[in-house]
């Protein structure tokens, strides 16, 4: 153990109550810091929940969509034009809407989101909805997301011992046959899932021939781009074929512009950052202050300004280690606790408690850089 | 653990110092002024200052209060830069030096100071252990164990695992002579040691530091006040308004 840690350690832990109170305020820069960019994380994660569960190769939208949650439709009939290419297996529409679905106990409405499909070919990871395909085809049948939100009222667990459970959607009478788990997002408390023909008939208002979203099946060698080319072509002006990264890319780059997300919760980490160094500065400068003579005397003995430096800067990064693995260790509880509150996924990444640990040590080490400014006005001279 | 008494007597001494002189000087100082401040503020401390201390020599630095005592031991001690004259410190010219240099020689000199400066956060043994960081070439286990018997040494054995703050006065003081003796010091500079102590601490300290540095050979520079303690010098050097007065012996 070099020797100018071993003083480091002396000094940082001879008071217990000093050796606390720094850890603990490194401790709460680092759950801040993990917390506020876990919660960004989630948040933009979700955000693009549902692009991210397309499974369809490519993706057809309209040239107006920024987002998929306020989607500009294009016409039916242009999908319809893509069949013949030889690498194109299966083509569906989908139809996105918000309507209203009413909690049959206390009798309120609340906004739910509404997804049309085929759900024999649904090319969206939605777990088991083929189970139900048929019974979707029945009119007025829908699927409940069992991960909504509470305000729809106990349906899945009404459905885990009743067969069938009839609700009010759009002032419509409709049949949930059972529910799958999918998520929510920032932008909906709960989904529903029904074929495209029951989706038109909750929506008697929507032309059945503008559609929302085309989604299309590849054979699994295609050339994903070539394909897209030569798709593109067909679809003129009025609608725009992508890649599903390319959809998920462009929901990113939608959050980033239009939600105030990043700022928000960087602003919550720059804030940990923060309180990090200067709880640290404060005590790593109190103690280098109230030592001087006997770091002058050090100097005066024969020590180099560097090992002394070593002394405040192994402080520093002691205080680091201190703080940094406790506050890993809470923020995890937290993003537990969080996901369970607000029904939304936080999870550690190794990215993230990378990153962070670099800040914690960056913050640390900066803090020392500034205390150490000290240090060299430590005189020998003036000792005796 | 006792060191064997030496005693000193002042004829024997004096007869036995020239001889030494004649080798080499661990102190020679030639022409050395010294002013604080600079231009219109300039204020001269120390006038053609002439002092030689030879190998073995005990030599006591005494003169009223401003007269220049500590900034001499500073500047003998390397802790300031020599601008004018000539100073030799264990054959080094200080005149000519870097802070590297510098550093070097505080390395070989024990240091004690008035007030102890023991680091509040490490036990005795501890601080005096920490001196051999800047003696790589003593192995830990050495270290260790010269530590214990060097605290012995000064009475403190039973004390090793103490912090400064449970010692009294005296005992810290006597933690900074083992500090200031533990990596065998080839010199010894010593800055009115026993004025924070009464009288009977004092003179066991001066004691101490006289049987120590009799066994490990190395001359001391001591700037004292204490008149009860003169009888230990081989030598008493007599410092008024920053010019070596006198010099008795
Ligand atoms: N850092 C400094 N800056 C400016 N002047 C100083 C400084 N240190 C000492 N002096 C001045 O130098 C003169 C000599 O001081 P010094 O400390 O060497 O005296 P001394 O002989 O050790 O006195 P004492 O017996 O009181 O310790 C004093 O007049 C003092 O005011
Ligand atoms: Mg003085």
């Amino acid at each position: 153990m070099p020797s100018s840690f071993f003083v480091a350690w002396c000094q940082l832990s001879h008071s217990r109550v000093k050796l606390t109170v720094a850890a603990a305020g490194v401790v709460v820069a680092v759950m801040l810091m993990l917390v506020q960019l876990g919660i960004r994380q989630g948040a933009m994660d979700n955000s693009v929940a549902v692009a991210r569960r397309v499974t369809a190769d490519l993706v057809v939208v309209s040239p107006r969509t920024k987002t998929i949650f306020a989607s500009a439709q294009f016409p039916r009939r242009l999908l319809y034009r893509l069949g013949s290419h030889p690498d194109v297996t299966v083509i569906s529409e989908m139809y996105m809407g918000q309507g209203r679905l009413r909690n049959p106990w206390n009798k309120l409405e609340f906004p739910v989101s509404l997804y049309g499909l085929d759900p024999g070919s649904a090319m969206m990871n939605l777990p088991g909805i083929e189970k139900y395909e048929s019974q979707l085809n029945d009119i007025d049948r829908v699927l409940y997301d069992g991960l909504s939100r509470k305000n729809y009222g106990p349906i899945r667990q009404y459905l885990e011992t009743h067969e069938t459970l009839d609700v009010e959607v759009n002032f419509r009478k409709v049949r949930i046959v059972d529910s799958i788990e999918v998520g929510i997002s920032i932008n909906t408390d709960g989904n529903l899932f029904t074929s495209s023909a029951n989706f038109l008939r909750l929506f008697p208002d929507r032309n059945p021939g503008a559609v929302d979203l085309g989604l299309i099946r590849l054979k699994p060698d295609a050339d994903l781009v070539a394909v897209k080319k030569v798709l593109q072509p067909y679809l003129g002006k009025e609608a725009k074929v992508i890649t599903r990264q390319e959809l998920i890319d462009a929901e990113t780059v939608f959050i980033r512009e239009n939600a105030p997300i990043d700022f928000i919760f960087g602003m919550g980490a720059a804030i940990g950052f923060f309180i990090g160094f200067v709880v640290v500065y404060q005590i790593l400068y109190t103690e280098v202050t109230n030592h001087l003579p006997q770091y002058a005397t050090l100097k005066a003995m024969g020590f180099s300004d560097r090992y002394l430096l070593f002394v405040v800067l192994n402080q520093s990064i002691i205080l680091a280690m201190l703080g940094y693995f406790p506050g890993f260790v809470l923020a995890l509880g937290l993003y537990r606790i969080a996901t369970k509150a607000i029904q939304m996924q936080f999870s550690m990444t190794v990215e993230r408690a990378v990153f962070v640990f670099l800040l914690t040590v960056i913050m640390c080490g900066f803090s020392a850089m500034i205390a150490i400014r000290k240090v060299r006005t430590a005189d020998p001279a003036d000792v005796f | 653990m006792s060191i064997p008494h030496i005693t000193t007597q002042t004829n024997l001494a004096t007869d036995f110092v020239p001889s030494l002189l004649a080798e080499r000087p661990v102190i020679s100082a030639r022409h050395v002024n010294f002013a604080f401040g600079e231009g219109d503020l300039q204020k001269q401390i120390l006038f053609d200052v002439n002092l030689e201390v030879g190998s073995g020599e005990i030599v006591l630095l005494t003169g009223p209060s401003g007269s220049g005592k500590t900034t001499l031991l500073t500047l003998i001690g390397a802790l300031r830069k020599v601008r004018d004259g000539e100073l030799d410190v264990l054959s080094r010219p200080l005149h000519h030096a870097t802070l590297e240099d510098l550093v070097n020689v505080r390395r070989e000199i024990g240091f004690i100071f008035q007030q102890h400066n023991l680091l509040p956060f490490m036990t005795a043994r501890q601080n005096v252990q920490l001196m051999f960081h800047l003696h790589p070439e003593v192995s830990t286990h050495e270290a260790a164990k010269r530590t214990v018997d060097l605290l012995t040494s000064v009475g403190l054995g039973e004390r090793l695992d103490y912090y400064p703050a449970r010692l009294s006065g005296g005992q810290k003081q006597r933690v900074a002579i083992a500090r200031a003796l533990a990596a065998s010091p080839r010199l010894i500079l010593a800055d009115e040691p026993t004025a924070a102590l009464d009288s009977q601490s004092g003179r066991d300290v001066v004691n101490l530091l006289q049987e120590l540095a009799r066994n490990q050979k190395c001359p001391i520079l001591m700037v004292t006040h204490d008149p009860r303690i003169l009888d230990v010098a081989d030598r008493i050097v007599n410092m008024e308004d920053g010019r070596v007065h006198s010099v008795e012996g």
